[in-house]
């Protein structure tokens, strides 16, 4: 019983967006990696994993992105997460992801966080 | 609509990933006629996926032709939910760990390991249960009380009693 997930990936300037369609789970492993490694192969410094609000998350879907942590940290590449509900956002703080990635309400509010920090150095 | 005295509804999902999805949506529509609050439905959701899921991985190694059965009873007071899996990985582990994801960032972990920790911040109770003598296999159960006096969603000490007999696979 595979689940879809429609992963795509866009530019907002010197952000890169990963939007998430569905559900984070065992199955959208593959998908979740190949937008990454398309999104650093093109030279992303700031990623942004913008998730549905309503969808499914759960702890193997968290695994798949501690694994893209490891990576951004080799990378020296900047996480951020938008979209999340509140029930997620809260099981990502109770797992410890958010040390390793920003949450941010919006794909603007993210972008704005960026640009800001971009001005300010 | 509250129940007036316990209802019991019994599924038996094959052991396959993504099947976890059905107790999910059967356990919300159960708490929202016990009136749990909007969040407290999504940690039920959350915390029901995980144990259904660690029933399908780890207690009938992902073989679709097995059963996993979730048995929900709502009374006046709470949610009670019992799953059961064939038991095929032997018994189920001891401890719940704090998720070490620094460790695992640094690649000393393996990744994963999650589902019983955040079971246990999510519920009042959460364990696995003695089967009875006919009943081969492993039983988890978890606890959701209706009037949260029993815990508060910070509280180590109420986080730490409720799962003594978990463990993280």
């Amino acid at each position: 019983m595979s689940e879809e997930i429609q992963v795509s990936v866009r530019g907002e300037g010197d952000v890169t967006v990963i939007d998430l369609i569905g559900d984070v789970t065992t199955f959208a492993e593959e998908a979740i990696n190949q937008a990454y490694q398309s999104a650093s192969a093109d030279g992303a410094k700031n990623i942004v994993f913008n998730f549905r609000e309503n969808d499914y998350i759960n702890s193997a879907g968290i695994a798949i992105l501690i694994g893209v942590v490891t990576e951004a940290r080799k990378r020296d590449q900047k996480l951020l997460m938008t979209g999340l509900s509140a029930h997620f956002q809260k099981i990502f703080r109770m797992v410890g992801l958010t040390q390793y990635a920003d949450l941010h309400p919006t794909v603007n509010d993210a972008l704005a966080s960026v640009n800001g920090e971009a001005t300010a150095n | 609509m509250a129940p007036q005295s316990n209802r019991v509804v019994e599924l038996r999902i094959p052991s396959e990933l993504g099947y976890e999805k059905i107790a999910r949506e059967a356990v919300a529509t159960v708490a929202h006629r016990l009136n749990f609050t909007k969040e407290k439905v999504e940690d039920i959701k959350t915390a029901i996926s995980e144990a259904c899921t660690n029933a399908i991985r780890y207690g009938s190694g992902s073989d679709a032709r097995m059963k996993v059965v979730v048995i929900l009873t709502a009374d006046e007071d709470k949610l009670d939910i019992l799953i059961k899996d064939p038991g095929a990985s032997g018994a189920p582990p001891i401890d719940i760990d704090i998720p070490d994801i620094d460790g695992m960032v640094e690649g000393k972990r393996r990744l994963g390991g999650m589902g019983l920790y955040i079971i246990r911040e999510l519920v009042d109770e959460a364990g696995f249960v003695e089967a009875a003598d006919d009943d081969e296999g492993n039983q988890f159960r978890m606890v959701i009380y209706r009037v949260e006096d029993t815990k508060t969603e910070s509280s180590p000490e109420a986080s730490a009693s409720g799962a003594d007999n978990g463990g993280s696979p």
